[in-house]
């Protein structure tokens, strides 16, 4: 099996995107006889000239990006517009999406899916589904066991499609979970994240006593 | 009220004469109207780096227009987000604008209705607002598409959706719904 994936995390390599992908394809390629080719959208731009190619000629193809203002990253709306060229020049084209976002409730993503949905319809290509994860932001600042985990989901995940071809509807769901959060979790989580991941990330800049500067005036 | 125009359109579009007969008729009930071009401006897409939330607080590290961006932003009233739908979605052009206005909100998290978004940096923020010209492909679900993920963007922004418009309507209709006749 032969899977093509476009990263398009304004990040690139040093992403969280990039991380998950690296887990993905790592179990994809447990099957012997699969092939992964990866390019990161960011530096195609504007032309996307690999990337274009890449829709033409692949069989499966994955579109991965961060949630960004609710939404695909600008870049990748670039990515989106280049193709349009190519609506229906690839039918047979399993076309799949993954979506990763900081907030912890996968639901901030589900909006951005059912766009990716319609775009696979409009491309005129086969819907192969959409992996949302939510919870991303500060991977590097959570319980390492609780990063474990979610690496040992996309590996599983990729593993999995490469045997079949197909994404596994039972592990999507575990990686999709929590899709909201209770009250209590809300009250644990919040202080968590902004104590320790963007506290520490203005402290190690000696920004934390700046952090609510308004350097724009909003009285004009 | 001060309303910004964000003009994703392109030069030859037909949507620069709608915009600009809107703002007329705006600036006639005495309100303040202004227009950013995006196509004329220059700013970088957002590369996600953070330092405008846990390095320079509230500033962009790229030195280009997204700082006009920002500016223009805060100090409207309404912002209306002018854009041709292509591929099922307002352009590039607007997307890379709104990525680029996060140093106005602040990176941490609270609890709104149940779910966690961002907290405000500023006191106010302005109302947002979409005047969309469909494209031969555009159907009713992608208008229904996007409007929902405004909704959801809008409270992120610490702000709402005020209304979404198509510019096969009257311009009337654009006008009345920014004035509130």
């Amino acid at each position: 099996m032969r899977l093509s994936i476009i990263n398009g995390s304004p990040r690139g390599a040093s992403g969280n995107t990039e991380k998950l992908l690296e887990y993905f394809i790592k179990g994809f390629l447990e099957t012997e006889g699969n092939s992964v080719e990866t390019v990161n959208s960011i530096k195609g731009r504007p032309e996307f000239t690999k990337e274009r190619e890449m829709f033409l000629d692949a069989e499966r193809l994955l579109i991965a990006f961060p949630l960004y203002v609710d939404a695909m990253p600008g870049s990748v709306k670039e990515l989106i517009e280049s193709f349009e060229p190519l609506k229906g020049k690839n039918p047979s084209l399993r076309l799949m999406f993954m979506t990763q976002c900081g907030f912890p409730e996968t639901h901030h993503t589900r909006f951005v899916a059912r766009y990716c949905e319609k775009l696979v319809k409009r491309l005129g290509c086969m819907f192969s589904g959409t992996i949302l994860k939510g919870g991303c932001e500060g991977l590097t600042v959570q319980p390492p066991a609780l990063v474990e985990k979610v690496f040992q989901r996309f590996y599983q995940l990729g593993k999995a499609y490469g045997e079949s071809g197909e994404l596994d509807s039972v592990i999507l769901a575990k990686l999709a979970h929590p899709e909201h959060l209770t009250p209590e979790n809300l009250k644990q989580v919040i202080p968590m994240v902004n104590n320790f991941l963007w506290d520490g990330m203005m402290k190690k800049n000696n920004a934390l006593d700046k952090s609510f500067n308004k350097p724009y005036d909003e009285n004009l | 009220m001060k309303i910004l125009f964000m003009n994703g359109s392109s030069a030859g579009s037909a949507m620069n004469s709608y915009i600009r007969s809107v703002m007329n008729s705006v600036e006639a009930t005495g309100h303040e109207a202004g227009e950013l071009v995006l196509r004329d401006m220059n700013y970088s897409p957002c590369r996600g780096c953070f330092n405008c939330w846990v390095k320079t607080p509230g500033l962009c590290v790229f030195k280009d227009d997204g700082d006009t961006l920002c500016r223009e932003f805060l100090a409207a009233d309404i912002v209306v987000l002018a854009s041709p739908v292509i591929m099922g979605y307002p352009a590039a052009l607007v997307k890379n604008a709104l990525d680029r206005i996060i140093p106005l909100i602040h990176p941490y998290l609270e609890d709104v209705g149940g779910e966690v978004h961002h907290m405000k940096r500023y006191k106010k923020y302005p109302q947002l607002a979409l005047l969309l010209e469909k494209s031969g492909d555009t159907d009713e679900e992608d208008i229904e598409i996007i409007n929902e993920i405004f909704l959801r963007a809008a409270i992120n922004l610490q702000s709402s959706l005020k209304f979404l418009k198509l510019t096969n309507s009257p311009a009337e209709e654009a006008v009345n719904a920014i004035i509130n006749y």
